[in-house]
């Protein structure tokens, strides 16, 4: 939906939305440094809950989704499911016992753990890949909608939402951009959810509860048109939507900068109900998301647009056009491109900055530059900052999916590496360090074995790289279980570690 | 020695301790109520879509949305809440009743939680 003129009103919005962020920011930062974490911005568990939902709200929750809905129906509820089943694997499996840790990365966690330089070395590489393909599907969603704010194609937009993200990383760097996670959400969840108020009221449909209000769009796209668009298993196997959704919650259990989120509550107990409230407030978002789907299709079909649509690009853009096509005022698409552009930007930051984080603190100084002093691992971090960039930009350019799907590839390799990792360091002493390298590399090779299949054909019946957790993350468990047997065990120290921090088990 | 050392391994499948075996036992039924509803409902789908026709689950509406639409994208996700807050709720008792016994028997001195 390129136009060919710059949107006036809704860059303004954009432009003024981002500038809330700066003087929220700047008002935050002024604050003692030593509060943040505890008052600025994560007070009480309702702030913790909002700093995790915004932490994770990115393009894929705030257009991928809509856009898959659009496209495959049912199919993407499978999402919605993994996205949110995620947080109970992380809630009683891994929330308390990390915090008990007090390593602040998933590197630092695993090298400690296991013991081991060469496994927190490969943690990190997985972690700086999963930063970047995470990052390609929020620069497809930025350059998307750049493309349409300033009425220029998509290759250029890449470069120009490029050049916009580096700016806002020096930016807020230096003014604590969006630091006011509270405010962030809030705005967030304001500009997704009141377009589709206005739009289900337009339509004469249950507007109050939109979340609901869709049934009866669903019902007439099916009657008047005979579209059907919610046929659950049409497509894809009980199978594949299976594998698909647990991959999906492996990969959020396993994705290092949502696993990094416990330590920013106070205590253990404020981090458990924090993640309830997080799960409150990113359940909203995707028990809305369907409802862009079905609108966008249901006001293409009334357009006079017969509703098989099957292009990538349409479906990423499904949220905006269902707010243009039902004849919305600009200043409510506006909000709905500044929210999308403001989840992006926010998670692309923070993924490049964790990327090169883990480079200029894991790698740089322990396989490149030994006697590295702390300048030289900032001034390393700045530059492969750049490095990041340029190199998730050159991918986004020409993207080998749709939003949703780019950053399932990424919770996919989160799911067959870091997740197995995680679960087996905590919950079982004798996994050491032979045992976590094998299963991280083995992970590596199932995550990406699928799109090989072009080269080897036998491997086109495994599921798509995008679900291969669901048997991955089983089998990493098996060859780390299998490894470790077959390897002398862990240290002492780190087996009463286990007993006595991590699981509390001093009174036997 | 060897041997008794590997018996005070940690192994979620051989919990150690009162409090570890607890949490185990309650992260076991949250585990089965997250596995079983997920799984369920969507065998539940696809019968009756195999066994009648998908207009059947049209036709079959909660608050306006087909019924598979309901049980998958309102009810499971609200369940998930459901579930974290049994667990929460669980960990507070239980976290309450370790405070209360160290201070009792001052048996401890282990840390906790808060």
């Amino acid at each position: 939906m390129t136009e060919s003129a710059v949107q006036l009103l809704p860059l303004a919005i954009v432009v003024g939305m981002f500038a809330l962020f700066i003087v929220s920011g700047l008002r935050t930062s002024s604050r003692q440094a030593s509060e943040y974490g505890v008052a600025g911005g994560y007070t009480g568990r309702i702030g913790i809950g909002a700093a995790i939902a915004s932490n994770w709200m990115s393009a894929a929750s705030f257009l991928g989704l809509a856009g898959m809905f659009y496209l495959t129906g049912y199919y993407a509820m499978a999402f919605v499911v993994g996205w949110t089943g995620g947080y109970v694997l992380l809630l009683v499996l891994m929330a308390t016992q990390i915090r008990r840790f007090g390593k602040y990365t998933a590197p630092d966690f695993v090298g400690f753990r296991y013991e081991s330089e060469a496994a927190r070395t490969l943690a990190a590489l997985i972690a700086i890949g999963i930063a970047v393909i995470y990052g390609v599907a929020q620069f497809r969603g930025i350059a998307l909608i750049v493309s349409w704010l300033f009425g220029i194609a998509y290759t250029p937009a890449v470069v120009v939402g490029a050049a916009l993200v580096v700016g806002f990383v020096v930016v807020s760097g230096a003014l604590g951009v969006a630091r006011n996670q509270k405010l962030h959400y809030f705005v967030l969840i304001t500009a997704f959810i009141l377009p589709l108020m206005l739009m289900a009221r337009k339509l004469g449909y249950f507007w109050i509860l939109p979340q609901f209000g869709y049934g009866a769009a669903i019902r007439d796209l099916q009657q008047q048109f005979g579209f059907a668009w919610s046929e659950p298993f049409a497509t894809v196997t009980p199978f594949r939507w299976l594998a698909l959704c647990f991959t999906l919650m492996f990969g959020t259990a396993g994705l290092p900068h949502v696993l990094s989120r416990f330590y920013m509550a106070p205590s253990i107990r404020d981090a458990r109900w924090g993640v309830v409230w997080g799960l409150f407030f990113i359940a909203l978002i995707y028990w809305s998301a369907p409802a862009y789907g079905v609108l966008a299709r249901l006001f293409e079909a009334r357009g006079g647009i017969v509703p098989n649509s099957s292009d990538p690009m349409v479906a990423d853009m499904a949220v905006l056009s269902a707010a243009r096509y039902s004849g919305l005022p600009l200043w409510c698409i506006g909000l709905l491109a500044a929210g999308g552009m403001s989840a992006a930007f926010s998670t692309v930051a923070g993924m490049l900055l964790t990327g090169s984080a883990s480079f200029s603190y894991d790698i740089y100084p322990r396989l490149i530059r030994p006697n590295a002093s702390e300048t030289d691992k900032v001034v390393a971090a700045k530059g492969f900052f750049l490095l990041l960039a340029v190199l998730v930009m050159t991918l986004a350019l020409r993207p080998w999916g749709m939003i949703a799907e780019i950053a399932a590839l990424a919770f996919a390799l989160a799911g067959n590496t870091i997740f197995p990792a995680f679960l087996l360091g905590i919950w079982w002493g004798r996994a050491n360090a032979a045992g976590v390298i094998s299963g991280m590399l083995a992970g590596v090779a199932i995550t990406f074995a699928p799109l090989l299949a072009g080269i080897l054909p036998f491997l086109a019946s495994l599921p798509p790289a995008t679900s291969s957790a669901f048997i991955g993350a089983p089998l990493v468990i098996l060859v780390m279980v299998a490894v470790s047997l077959l390897t002398p065990p862990p240290g002492d120290g780190i087996k009463l570690f286990l007993a006595r921090n991590v699981h509390d088990t001093a009174e036997e | 020695m060897e041997e008794s050392r590997t018996d005070r391994e940690i192994s979620f499948f051989r919990p150690r301790g009162t409090a570890m075996r607890g949490e185990v036992r309650v992260i076991w039924l949250v585990l089965a109520g997250w596995f079983a509803a997920i799984v369920g409902i969507q065998a539940g789908v696809y019968l009756l879509e195999i066994n009648y026709s998908e207009l059947l689950l049209e036709e079959m509406t909660f608050f306006n949305l087909p019924i598979h639409f309901w049980l998958t994208g309102q009810v499971l996700p609200l369940w998930f809440i459901v579930l974290c807050v049994l667990f929460n709720i669980w960990m507070d008792r239980h976290a309450a009743r370790r405070l209360d016994g160290a201070l009792r028997f001052r048996a401890r001195s282990g840390r906790e939680d808060e």
